[in-house]
């Protein structure tokens, strides 16, 4: 992890607790979740 | 020292700032994506209206194409980087999503096969890349890089690796190079051979799963030659990943054990952070399938979702390509990971083709 440069230093608001992984389950899970509740029906290909 | 220029100079970082910033490369994905999808069903069609002999391109290579035409002519701007990096988020939604495709019996059944293979693959993967990584005077660290990347899962292992052996940016980079160039030729290599060989899909696509390194890759090369190739690409792929904390706690132990990396403290939890959480969303899709909680439509619904997070996957494997780049990473790493590749590529085709005689697929 590089450091800031002198005279600079960041605010990150949160750190991030969420890995990649965790964003893809989620938005796998939501969208099967919509799914399932009607809300999308038919997904054309 | 009174003067605005010395006060330190605050640099949000906006969440919803960094959200707008992948806008412009999703988007691109998609659209990059979607002409991949557009031309598979019009250039055949105009081929043949005008009795001309065209090969059929699925829209997978036609993605693939655009995306490496993009990169290594033009480029791809700096305002749609940020989101032609999230193909990979893609890549995992997709897989979690495929998961409703397949009963957990057959994700057992086929995953039990898949590990005994995947298990052959990296102790003979490891074992061959350390000798030519040897042969070929690399840095030890930089052998234990690509010896990771070729037997494992591409550049995630690789910078796992890098973080717990602590090997230079640079090692890490040469191996991720050399991975990243190699899966971009068994995109056009592996679909040339499987077809040549006249594989079955189920045979091709566990041999993809098992030779390709690289996850988007892997899922690219089985998706191809066909979608039940791609399907079994994928498990294949998954049941490779899930063993990345097992392989990178091996490499941490050995070189903590030469005292240059850090000591190793509980195993288990190092295991859990090294695994890949999208598996376990594989899984539980999978269990919920197989109780009967999707109706079959619901099912052909998710399919259809995990092709889309597919289709921004393949459009970014191009778009992040850029040969150039990748030449410059120096010629020995690629040498090794070239030869490596081939005799690994060999070797799990001859495992294949044993398999394929046992179980009769």
């Amino acid at each position: 992890m590089s450091q800031p440069q002198e005279g600079t230093f960041a605010v990150a608001s949160k750190p991030r607790s969420f890995s990649i992984d965790a964003w893809a389950v989620a938005l796998a899970f939501v969208l099967a979740a919509l799914v399932r509740a009607g809300v999308f029906k038919h997904i054309p290909w | 020292m009174a003067s605005s220029a010395a006060l330190p100079q605050v640099r949000t970082l906006n969440p919803a700032l960094q959200f707008m910033k992948l806008i412009p490369g999703v988007v691109l994905l998609a659209s990059v994506g979607y002409a991949g999808k557009l031309l598979e069903a019009n250039v055949g069609r105009y081929a043949k209206g005008h009795h001309w002999t065209f090969p059929n391109i699925e829209y997978v290579l036609w993605a693939i194409l655009i995306g490496l035409a993009i990169s290594n002519t033009v480029g791809v701007p700096e305002i749609f980087r940020a989101g032609v990096a999230t193909y990979e988020f893609w890549l995992k939604a997709g897989i979690v999503l495929l998961g409703s495709r397949f009963l957990l019996g057959d994700v057992l059944k086929l995953g039990g096969t898949s590990l005994a293979l995947v298990g052959i693959e990296i102790v003979g993967a490891i074992a061959f890349m350390t000798f030519l990584g040897r042969a070929f005077g690399l840095k030890p660290k930089l052998t234990s890089l690509l010896a990771v990347g070729s037997a494992v899962c591409g550049v995630s292992a690789i910078i796992a690796t890098q973080g717990a052996i602590e090997a230079d940016e640079e090692d890490s980079s040469f191996a991720i190079a050399a991975i990243l160039a190699l899966g971009a030729l068994s995109l056009f290599t592996f679909p040339l051979i499987g077809h040549a060989l006249h594989l079955t899909d189920h045979a091709y696509g566990v041999w993809s799963g098992l030779a390709v390194d690289n996850t988007a890759e892997a899922v690219a090369a089985g998706a191809l030659y066909s979608d039940a190739a791609g399907k079994l690409a994928v498990l294949t792929k998954t049941t490779r990943n899930a063993l990345i904390g097992f392989v990178v706690l091996a490499y941490a132990l050995y070189w903590a054990s030469k005292g240059q990396a850090q000591a190793v403290g509980s195993k288990a939890k190092f295991l859990w952070q090294k695994f890949p959480k999208f598996v376990l969303g594989f899984l539980l899709i999978s269990v919920l399938a197989t109780a009967a909680f999707f109706s079959k439509e619901q099912i052909g619904a998710l399919a259809n979702l995990s092709r889309w997070a597919f289709l921004l996957t393949f459009a970014g494997v191009g778009l992040r390509t850029n040969f150039r780049a990748l030449s410059k990473q120096g010629l020995k790493p690629f040498a090794v990971g070239a030869i490596g590749e081939v005799a690994i590529a060999a070797f799990t085709l001859g495992l294949v083709l044993a398999a394929q005689r046992i179980f009769g697929w």
